[in-house]
């Protein structure tokens, strides 16, 4: 089990860029956008076999030609000055029906990947994924910043659009990350790299659903282009975050009415501070919660 | 075999250039279980191996069947006389290509393993009186054309439907094709309203298979015999019960069943076979 290297391009101090498949799948989303308008070129691969359950087969007149494994790719872009290596991981390595990486497997894979990290002195990485906040789909997704060290946080201040957990209502700066996204940041710092993960916000009433949100993505890779100091033309998502946004009105016209009059009020949320008298009370927070909870049991589990 | 794999070697085989045969517990018609048991029985089958679950098994508890608690076995039998290695196995919930590589190892360097035979099960649409097919996955052009005198469809194309992933068969099977071991992945269509049962026809079909291939010389009466019966079972459902019969007699003429008929016909067919009533 271990790495594929195709080819060893030469970089120069080159930051990774990292994501698999998680709620919403906003941080992938973002990472292969950008991956894709910067044409970076596949140049390795994590061995899949000891990580994953094949996904397909193919057998041509009664003869097994090949089964095909989740992909977990290496790219890279020289881009004047701040070479990139993304990572692309196409499925989380779950044991039994755990949803997302954990354990011995997730573990190792965290390390594969910053191991081609640091064989090419990067020293920065980023990773992506989802915040489920109580927040409307009609309203811009922020984006929350977990770095994993002090220094870090000066740099996050200055993003625009981004919030750090202790600017988060009610969470005093603690949380947690679910997956791959996450463990890596935590295995970075073990290591020595300094990690930074962008989460785009999802409604928590749409976390559930079989749905990309592009829409966060779209908030994740501005921070990102920004802190890169790379142009991106975004055209391509806002088609996409387009087409999805109609699926989720339907839906959303299909929840009770009394359920999408609580739901309609978080549009006016304004990211209040905890000490400030926000537009929706804590009291009214946790009855939109439930309400939400109780529709997603009666639809058999939000699928 | 390789460092760290969790197989246990009770006593070395004496084998020089043997075929593998493996089923699974689990498989739809119980074929798994009842092909590789009545080799062994036939064979006179000594166990000689075992994989050590705690990789490869949630096990978190036991599994109650029959009454009876049941616990993951993955056990190696030898039948010295016919070059043969069975290998009957629950199917591992995780960690399968450590899980399949060790059964490889085992079979490659303890039994000198020329040839594998995987048995499967897949569910069909047709009535119980329609004849068994035997349809054959190769990993060589080589091994297609050792089996292209046998009674096999072997034209088979197949790609995963989107939703689904492939069977533990396949990933065995391309395993065994990286190693070089020369394959075939045997599926036997078993009526779907005996899927949770036994289908002795669906047995014979791919233990008539094996026998002609590794020459193994067992007499099928019993088996014959256990065939007669479920006819006749399955007959006197049809005779008892008109509706079962109107259901049957329609899959006789391919048609298709509603989901609603397709329940009460596995109800009423399992029902009876369990109770004999």
């Amino acid at each position: 089990m271990g790495i594929k290297l195709y080819q060893e391009p030469q970089l120069e101090n080159p930051i990774l860029i990292a994501s698999w498949p998680g709620i919403g799948n906003i941080g992938i989303i973002a990472v292969d956008t950008l991956r894709g308008i910067l044409e970076a070129e596949e140049f390795g691969e994590i061995e899949p076999w000891d990580f994953f359950y094949p996904k397909r087969v193919l057998i041509r007149k009664g003869v097994l030609e090949y089964l095909e494994f989740p992909s977990s790719k290496f790219y890279f872009k020289g881009t004047g000055g701040k070479d990139i290596i993304f990572f692309i991981g196409e499925e989380q390595p779950t044991e039994g029906e755990r949803m997302y990486a954990e354990g011995r497997k997730a573990y190792h894979m965290a390390n594969l990947v910053l191991d081609v990290a640091e064989k090419f002195k990067c020293r920065r990485v980023y990773t992506s994924g989802a915040a489920v906040a109580l927040t409307h789909h009609t309203t811009k997704p922020r984006v929350w910043a977990v770095p994993n060290s002090e220094n870090l946080i000066p740099e996050i201040r200055g993003y625009g659009n981004t919030v750090l957990m202790s600017d988060i209502e009610g969470r005093g700066g603690h949380g947690n990350i679910t997956g791959l996204n996450g463990l890596l940041l935590g295995v970075a710092k073990k290591r020595g790299f300094e990690a930074i993960c962008l989460m785009g916000e999802i409604p928590v009433y749409l976390q559930g659903l079989p749905l990309s949100y592009p829409k966060a993505s779209k908030s994740v890779l501005e921070v990102l282009s920004n802190s890169l100091k790379i142009e991106v033309n975004l055209d391509k998502l806002d088609e996409l975050d387009q087409k999805v946004e109609r699926r989720i009105e339907e839906f959303y016209q299909q929840i009770p009415l009394e359920i999408r009059g609580q739901l309609d009020r978080l549009k006016h949320v304004t990211y209040a501070q905890p000490a400030e008298p926000g537009p929706i009370t804590e009291e009214e927070e946790k009855r939109i919660m439930e309400d939400v909870e109780k529709f997603f049991k009666k639809r058999g589990g939000g699928g | 075999m390789s460092q760290g794999y969790p197989v246990k070697i009770y006593k070395e085989p004496d084998l020089r250039r043997s075929s593998l045969v493996l089923g699974w517990s689990e498989d739809m018609g119980n074929l798994g279980r009842k092909a590789t048991g009545y080799l062994n029985r036939k064979l006179k089958g000594q166990e000689f191996a075992e994989i050590e679950p705690e990789d490869f098994f949630s096990l978190g508890g036991v599994a109650i069947e029959g009454n009876l608690a049941r616990f993951p076995e993955s056990k190696f039998y030898a039948c010295q006389e016919h070059e043969l290695v069975i290998f009957q196995s629950d199917s591992p919930g995780a960690e399968w290509y450590k899980f399949l590589n060790s059964v490889l190892d085992v079979a490659e360097h303890h039994c000198r393993v020329k040839e594998l035979y995987i048995l499967g099960a897949m569910v069909s649409f047709s009535a119980h009186t329609t004849p068994r097919e035997l349809l054959a996955v190769v990993n060589s052009a080589e091994m297609k054309e050792v089996l292209s005198q046998y009674d096999l469809a072997r034209d088979m194309d197949y790609q995963t439907p989107l939703g689904e992933r492939p069977t533990l068969n396949s990933f065995l099977l391309w395993i065994a094709q990286g190693r070089n071991i020369p394959g075939v992945s045997l599926w036997v269509p078993i009526p779907f309203y005996l899927a949770a049962m036994e289908d002795a026809q669906a047995q014979k079909k791919v233990l008539s298979f094996l026998n002609e291939r590794l020459d193994l010389k067992i007499d099928f009466s019993d088996l014959d015999q256990e065939v007669r019966e479920q006819n006749e079972q399955l007959a006197q459902v049809r005779s008892r019960f008109p509706q079962i019969d109107d259901y049957i007699n329609r899959l006789e003429s391919n048609l298709m069943l509603s989901e609603e008929e397709n329940g009460e016909l596995i109800k009423k067919i399992e029902d009876f076979l369990r109770e004999g009533d």
